[in-house]
């Protein structure tokens, strides 16, 4: 997202007064050693990450109501190296850590490997200008810590394999018979560009969430229960969005088509006429990075750790 | 192609998975996951481990045939019916086990404080009477042959001096213990404790059978009896944080702070505290790992990796 400064009004500062008050309450932020002037500086960082400079009043509000206080609290006294949060944290989290850790990796040795290596930089390991720089500063309270720290050892562990990829061994690839696989691209299909013109404008009218199912289920191929999991919903309502997505999509494109001077059988013809091939389409719209392919079907390398 | 900077952080990609964000910054976010490949594999990633809140299946899958408003609103009256046998049964099951508590609890009491020659049957009337402190739930609760779900919410207060005068303590040995009369009872809210030397009977909360148990990650037990739909909170002590959690169909163990360990036998209705003691130590750590095999054996971790286990159901303890 990007970063902007926020400069909250004095009059809108002075109005929030009273629930920054409230919250460094309920964070027990003084128990764990965080003063109210450091909690309100906490807050006016994770603002200034999150809102834009013109952010209205009810915007911050709702920001600072929506904030896991307490958990933000915790997990800045542990960067802060204050003993007692760590006892806490260490009760809650510790074996959390591990269990997730094992969950992603599926084997036991690298699941350790992985959950000693969140924990180090979870403590601060790192010196910065002679400073510990624990990666707990940068939770921000959005949701919960615990799912943070899910969020990040995935990051993690993704990025990992992809290191691990790069220094994969030819002998490796040879047991793996992947130097003669052969190469997934899709057949060069010519294609009129005001096919691909009306594509795209369908597309980008659709709204973020179908785009998203659209990316997960035909680039990634991603089953619909596990496209249903990151949406919360059931996979039946997936898979029905998924079909009438898919015809939704012809008939525009075919309507598209039509605004640009095709008659109705020259553009069946273009899409020809199946449903399912307008998968390539999509597929070739929908396709922003090259090569991004699924990690978990070890597709391609993908670019660096991005988040 | 997206860039670095657009990417969002992890606190962002979390709070999506837990269906935390306010409408507009999920439509951002999921804007970036249309077009970037990376960040939707960690969602996905980080979506497809369990306990993730958010991520629950809600939407039942419609069947062509229901789509008949005949047939629709029978099926919707079968469920009413089969529903309404099903907690009817279960329910008569419960009270039956929860009678079956109480008379085995009253008949302990009866036997502690009762004098050898009285009518045992009265003994924990007299009790009742004698002592003004003890509410009418109170007393419903004690009652045999009734149900007590309204007694555990209200405040209840159970002492003796007299019996509270002859506690005896034999650490390690809690059926020894009960033999010798150690018996007091005190209550704040809709907490209370009857202390022995290493176990303690006392109704807390009283619910319906629960199906599901959580511990929240600040530190309360929560259950569920839709399916992991919903989950509300169950008081069972104040201000103990658990931190661990044992459920066997109607055996429910959690531990936490401070060593706190709490017992149900029949899944939440009553809740008993356990003081593990093992060569006259009491367990004072925090409790991070609760594990029960069976309603007997079973197995509980300290913050400071000491192990201590019980082979009766928290009767007598061993540690390691």
């Amino acid at each position: 997202m990007p970063k902007q400064d926020f400069q909250p009004e004095p009059a809108v500062a002075a109005g929030l007064d009273a629930l920054m008050a409230e919250l460094y309450q309920k964070s027990k932020g003084e128990e764990l050693g965080l003063t109210r002037q450091q909690f309100d500086s906490v807050l006016g960082e994770i603002a200034r990450k999150y809102l834009t400079a013109d952010a209205a009043h009810h915007d911050l509000r709702g920001l600072y109501m929506s904030l896991r206080a307490e958990e933000l609290v915790l997990a800045r006294a542990c960067a802060a190296g204050h003993e007692r949060a760590w006892e806490i944290f260490l009760t809650r989290y510790r074996e959390k850590l591990y269990d997730i850790a094992g969950y992603i990796t599926k084997e036991s040795s690298t699941a350790r490997e992985l959950a000693d290596s969140i924990y180090a930089e979870l403590y601060g390991t790192t010196t910065r200008d002679g400073q510990r720089t624990s990666k707990l500063a940068s939770y921000t309270g959005r949701g919960s810590l615990e799912g943070w720290l899910r969020t990040v050892m995935v990051q993690e562990h993704v990025n990992r394999y992809r290191r691990q990829r790069r220094l994969v061994s030819l002998d490796e690839e040879t047991e793996e018979g992947s130097q003669f696989a052969i190469p997934a691209t899709e057949a060069a299909i010519a294609v009129d560009p005001r096919v691909e013109a009306a594509t795209d404008e369908v597309l980008v009218a659709l709204p973020p969430e179908d785009r998203y199912v659209l990316a997960s289920y035909f680039l990634d191929e991603r089953t619909l229960a596990e496209i249903a999991r990151t949406l919360g919903v059931h996979e039946s309502t997936i898979s029905r969005k998924v079909d009438k997505l898919a015809k939704s999509l012809r008939k525009q494109i075919l309507a598209a088509l039509g605004r640009r001077g095709m008659s109705r059988r020259q553009a069946q013809e273009a899409l020809e006429i199946d449903v399912r091939d307008l998968r390539v389409n999509i597929r070739s719209r929908l396709a922003q990075e090259k090569g991004g392919g699924a990690f978990s079907k070890k597709k391609a390398e993908a670019p660096a750790d991005g988040s | 192609m997206a860039t670095v900077e657009d990417h969002p952080d992890p606190n962002l990609l979390g709070a999506l998975v837990e269906k935390s964000l306010a409408q507009g910054e999920q439509l951002r976010v999921l804007e970036h996951l249309s077009r970037c490949a990376s960040c939707r594999e960690i969602v996905s990633l980080t979506a497809a481990q369990p306990g993730i809140a958010g991520a629950v299946s809600l939407a039942p899958a419609r069947a062509g045939w229901l789509s008949w408003p005949v047939l629709r609103w029978g099926a919707a009256v079968a469920c009413v019916v089969v529903v309404g046998v099903a907690v009817t049964i279960r329910q008569e099951h419960e009270s039956r086990q929860i009678d079956a508590t109480i008379a085995e609890q009253k008949a302990e009491l009866e036997k502690q404080i009762s004098p050898p020659s009285g009518p045992p049957a009265k003994a924990a009337e007299q009790t009742i009477a004698a002592n003004p402190t003890v509410t009418p739930q109170t007393a419903r609760a004690m009652k045999p042959g009734k149900n007590n779900n309204a007694a555990a919410t209200s405040p209840v207060e159970m002492s003796d001096a007299g019996v509270g005068s002859r506690l005896a303590e034999v650490p390690g040995r809690a059926k020894a213990a009960e033999s010798q009369d150690a018996l007091s009872v005190k209550a704040a809210g809709n907490i209370a404790q009857v202390e022995t030397s290493t176990a303690a009977v006392v109704p807390l909360v009283s619910t319906n059978l629960p199906p599901r148990w959580t511990l929240s990650s600040d530190g309360t037990l929560q259950r569920s009896r839709d399916s992991g739909r919903s989950w509300q909170t169950i008081q069972v002590a104040d201000n103990t944080i658990f931190r661990a959690l044992a459920a066997n169909r109607l055996e429910i163990w959690v531990g936490g702070a401070a060593g706190a360990l709490f017992h149900s036998s029949d899944a939440g209705q009553l809740w008993t505290q356990v003081r593990p003691v093992a060569n006259g130590e009491a367990l004072a750590d925090d409790i991070i790992g609760v594990e029960f095999a069976d309603t007997l054996h079973g197995k509980v971790t300290t913050s400071v990796q000491e192990i201590w286990i019980t082979a009766d159901a928290g009767q007598t303890w061993q540690k390691q």
